[in-house]
C-alpha cells in the first residue's frame, strides 16, 4: 500500500518535470537548429551529430553516472524458470523500453527538431523518421550496455572496479563547475569547436539517424537513404548483440563466475595490540571496498575545493584562509565512527575488547582515511602560503580533528545510522537518509561545540604568528596538541561509558530492529 | 520472550528448539549481550551478563544465524583478527588459524576474500572464529545450515568432543534428528514461552508420549502443530 502511494507521489512529481523538460527541449531544439541554419548551415550536421553522440553515450552510461537507467535493461534471468520462448523474452525486453517515460518525453523534442530541419512540409516525415531511427539505436545500444553491466555485476572484481570508476567519474563531473569557473570553459569550448569542425562524430552510430534527418530536411534523397540505411544496420546489429547477450543469460553463460579464484597470499596482520588489529582491519576493508577507496582518493578534493574558493575570493591564500582551511579539514572527522562497520557492528561488539579501545581504533582509522586530505592540504598550503605556517596549520588541523573525533563518538553512539540488510537497497526503507532531522540539528550543535572547544588550542597554535614571534611555536604547538589530546582522552572515556550502557540499543538501531 | 527461565549445566549439549519466530535467535542475542531484555537476568559461567558483559564475552563463542563477517577480509585474515581481538598472541593466533583452516577444509580458500565465499564456507569461517579462543560456552544458531554433509559430520563430531571436554553447547536447529542425535538436553519454546525442558526421556514422560516417540513427534505435539492437509485439488 505504502509502495503504491510512494509510486503515485513519485509519478506525480515526475510527470510535470518531464512535461516541462520536454517542452523546453522542444523549444531549444527548434530555436537552436533554426539559429544554426541561419548562422552557418554547414555547422548544423556536425553539431547535431555531436549532441546525439553526447546524449547517446550519457544515456548508455546513465546507470553508472546517475545510478538510474534512463531506459531499462530488463533482468530476464528472473524469468528463466518460466517456460517462455527466448524470442518472447528478447522482444519483451526491447519493446518494453519504448514506453519508458524518458523515451516518451524525447518524442516531442524529435518532432520539433524534424520540423526545424525541414525546408518543405513534404520533408517532415522523412526528417522525423531519421531522428526516430537515432532514438531507436540509442535504446538498442542502452539495452546492450545494460546487459553487459548486468553481466559484470556477476563478477565481484569487475563490479568493484565499475563502482570505483563511476564514483571517480561522478566526482569529476561534480568538479565541472570549478573547472568552468577557473577558465576551463574556454578550453572545453575550443575542444568542442575542434570536434565540430573536423566532423569526427560522423563515425558515431548515434549520429547517423540525425544526419539522415538533416539530409531529408534539405531534400537530399540519396544521402538520406544512405545514412538511414547505415542507422538501420546499426540498430539491427545492436539488437542482434542484445539478443545474443539475452540468449547467453538464458543459457546461464553470462554468469561470469561466482567470484575470483585469486587469493591475496598469506595473511600478515602487522600492527600490534588490539587497537592495532582493529585499525589494520579497517584499513584493509576500506582499501578493498571500492566505494570507500574512492572516498579515500576523493578526500584530497575537499582541501583542493576550499583552496580554490579561498584563492579565488581573496586573490591568494591568506594566513586566515589557511587557518580556516586547517580547521575545516580537522573538523571533517565529524561523520560516523561506526560507518565502516555496517551490520558487522554486531561482530565488533561480540569481541571482549574494552570499548575505549574500540573508539580509539575507530578514530584512528578515521584519521588514517583522512590523511590523504591532510597531506593535500599541506602540499597545497606549501605552494600557496608561507611555508613557516605549515607546522602551525598541521597542528590546528590535528587539534580540531582530535576534538571533532572525540565529539563524533557521542553522536555515533547516540544517533547511529541504520545499516541495510545484505541484498537490500542501502538507500531505501529504514536505511534511507541517515539519523533523522533531530539528529541533524544536534549534529550541527555538536559541530559548533567542537569548533568552540577546539578554539583555545587553535588560538594557542596561531598565537606566535599574531605576536610576530615565530620561536614561540616551539612551545605553543606541543602545548596545543597536548591540550587537545587531553580533551580527546576525556571525551573518549565518557563516550566509552555511554557505549557500555547503550551497546545493545546501539546494535538494535544499527540493525534497524527498533 | 515471555518469562522464560532455564539452567544449563556445564558441559551439556543443550538444544534450544522451536518453530520459526518462536524466539530462539532472540534468546541467543540476549544471552550474548547483543540485545537488552526488558527485564530479567542471565548468568554465564558465573558472570552476571548485565554487570560483566566483557567477562561473559571472553568465555563465550558465538555462531550467529546471520553472518555479519567482514567480507573484504580473507578467511585467514579474519581468523587472525578474531584471535587478536580475543587477546591471543600473534604466534598463537597463527598456529590456531592454521589448524582451524585445515580442520574445516578451508586451507585452499584461506587467501580468498570472504565476499567470494559460499554460504557453507562463511559458516565454517564464522565457526572457526567462534572456536579460536577456546570458549567455555558456545552459542550456535543453526550451525549446520548450508554446510556440506562431510563438513557437517566433521563439525558435529568436533562439537561432541568439545562437550565431552566440558564446553557447554547452546544449540538451535530446525533439523530435529540432528538435535536428537547431539543434544543431552533440550528446551522447546513456542511463541516466546518455554513449553518443555529436560532430556528427551524426561519430556516423553512429562508429556505422556510413547517411549518410541522421536524428538520430532514430541516437538509437533508440544507446539500443537497441525500438519494434516488436504491434497492440492489439481494433483492427481
Amino acid at each position: 500500500m505504502l509502495r503504491a502511494r510512494e509510486r503515485a507521489v513519485g509519478l506525480a512529481l515526475l510527470l510535470p518535470g518531464l512535461f516541462f523538460s520536454s517542452l523546453i527541449g522542444s523549444f531549444m531544439a527548434y530555436a537552436g537548429v533554426r539559429g544554426a541554419e541561419a548562422h552557418d548551415p554547414e555547422m548544423v550536421m556536425p553539431l547535431l551529430s555531436l549532441i546525439a553522440t553526447g546524449v547517446g553515450v550519457s544515456w548508455m552510461l546513465s546507470p553508472l553516472l546517475a545510478g538510474v537507467a534512463l531506459s531499462e535493461s530488463h533482468d530476464v534471468s528472473r524469468l528463466l524458470h518460466f517456460p517462455l520462448p527466448l524470442l518472447t523474452l528478447v522482444a519483451a525486453s526491447l519493446v518494453g523500453n519504448l514506453l519508458q517515460p524518458m523515451v516518451l518525453a524525447a518524442l516531442p523534442v524529435l518532432a520539433s527538431l524534424s520540423l526545424a530541419l525541414s525546408r518543405s512540409p513534404a520533408a517532415i516525415p522523412f526528417a522525423l523518421a531519421g531522428s526516430l531511427s537515432s532514438l531507436l539505436f540509442l535504446l538498442a545500444a542502452a539495452q546492450v550496455s545494460g546487459l553487459v553491466l548486468h553481466g559484470l555485476t556477476r563478477r565481484r572484481r569487475f563490479q568493484d572496479l565499475a563502482v570505483f570508476l563511476v564514483i571517480g567519474l561522478g566526482f569529476l563531473m561534480s568538479m565541472a563547475p570549478i573547472v568552468f569557473l577557473s577558465g576551463g570553459a574556454r578550453f572545453l569550448g575550443r575542444a568542442m569547436r575542434g570536434l565540430v569542425a573536423s566532423d569526427l562524430v560522423a563515425l558515431s552510430p548515434f549520429a547517423w539517424g540525425v544526419r539522415a534527418a538533416v539530409h531529408a530536411g534539405r531534400g537530399e534523397a540519396l544521402a538520406f537513404v544512405g545514412w538511414a540505411a547505415a542507422q538501420a544496420a546499426a540498430i539491427a546489429a545492436a539488437a542482434a548483440v542484445s539478443a545474443a547477450l539475452i540468449e547467453r543469460i538464458h543459457r546461464g553463460e553470462l554468469d561470469l563466475g561466482g567470484g575470483s579464484g585469486e587469493g591475496t597470499g598469506r595473511a600478515v596482520m602487522r600492527l600490534p595490540g588490539r587497537i592495532g588489529a582493529l585499525l589494520e582491519k579497517d584499513l584493509r576493508v576500506a582499501w578493498r571496498d571500492p566505494a570507500t577507496k574512492a572516498t579515500l582518493f576523493l578526500s584530497c578534493a575537499t582541501p583542493l575545493f576550499w583552496l580554490f574558493v579561498f584563492t579565488r575570493a581573496r586573490g591568494g591564500l591568506s594566513t586566515s584562509g589557511l587557518l580556516m582551511l586547517a580547521m575545516l579539514v580537522g573538523a571533517s572527522a565529524f561523520g560516523n565512527a561506526f560507518g565502516l562497520e555496517g551490520r558487522g557492528i554486531t561482530l565488533l561488539f561480540s569481541f571482549p575488547v574494552e570499548r575505549w579501545r574500540v573508539l580509539v581504533a575507530k578514530n584512528l582509522s578515521g584519521f588514517a582515511l583522512r590523511l590523504p586530505g591532510l597531506a593535500t592540504l599541506l602540499a597545497m598550503g606549501a605552494l600557496l602560503a608561507p611555508s613557516a605556517l605549515l607546522p602551525a596549520a598541521a597542528t590546528v588541523a590535528l587539534c580540531t580533528f582530535l576534538v571533532a573525533a572525540g565529539a563524533d563518538n557521542y553522536a555515533s553512539i547516540l544517533f547511529p545510522m541504520v545499516a541495510a540488510r545484505p541484498g537490500h537497497n542501502p538507500y531505501g526503507g529504514s536505511a534511507a537518509g541517515g539519523r533523522g532531522l533531530g539528529a541533524a540539528a544536534l549534529g550541527a550543535l555538536f559541530f559548533a561545540a567542537t569548533l568552540v572547544v577546539a578554539s583555545p588550542f587553535v588560538f594557542l597554535a596561531w598565537l606566535p604568528m599574531l605576536l610576530g614571534r615565530p620561536f614561540l611555536w616551539l612551545f605553543s604547538l606541543p602545548l596545543a596538541l597536548a591540550g587537545a589530546a587531553a580533551v580527546y582522552a576525556m571525551l573518549v572515556a565518557g563516550a566509552a561509558r555511554v557505549l557500555e550502557r547503550r551497546e545493545p540499543d546501539l546494535l538494535q538501531r544499527v540493525l534497524g530492529e527498533v | 520472550m515471555d518469562h522464560i527461565s532455564f539452567r544449563v549445566a556445564r558441559g551439556r549439549f543443550f538444544g534450544f528448539l522451536g518453530p520459526n519466530g518462536a524466539g530462539k535467535s532472540t534468546t541467543i542475542k540476549m544471552l550474548t549481550g547483543l540485545l537488552r531484555p526488558t527485564e530479567g537476568e542471565a548468568t554465564i559461567e558465573g558472570h552476571p551478563l548485565e554487570q560483566e558483559l566483557l567477562a561473559v564475552k571472553r568465555v563465550i563463542g558465538i555462531l550467529p544465524e546471520e553472518l555479519p563477517l567482514y567480507e573484504r577480509l580473507t578467511g585467514e585474515e579474519y581468523l587472525h583478527f578474531a584471535g587478536r581481538m580475543y587477546g591471543l598472541s600473534p604466534q598463537e593466533t597463527r598456529r590456531r588459524t592454521d589448524e582451524l583452516l585445515a580442520f574445516l577444509s578451508l586451507e585452499e580458500e584461506r587467501g580468498k576474500l570472504i565476499v567470494d565465499y559460499s554460504q557453507g564456507m562463511r559458516k565454517k569461517t564464522a565457526l572457526a572464529a567462534a572456536l579460536i579462543h577456546s570458549p567455555r560456552v558456545l552459542f550456535l544458531d543453526e550451525p549446520l545450515n548450508g554446510i556440506d554433509p562431510v563438513s557437517g559430520r566433521v563439525v558435529t563430531d568436533l562439537l561432541r568432543r568439545l562437550a565431552q571436554k566440558g564446553v557447554t553447547m547452546f544449540f538451535t536447529s530446525h533439523v530435529l534428528d540432528v538435535a536428537e542425535r547431539l543434544c543431552d538436553e533440550v528446551a522447546i519454546i513456542d511463541r516466546g514461552r518455554l513449553v518443555a525442558q529436560g532430556t528427551l526421556e524426561q519430556i516423553r514422560a512429562q508429556r505422556e508420549v510413547g517411549q518410541d516417540a522421536t524428538l520430532e513427534d514430541v516437538f509437533l505435539k508440544l507446539v500443537a502443530a497441525d500438519v494434516r492437509r488436504e491434497d492440492l485439488s489439481w494433483i492427481g
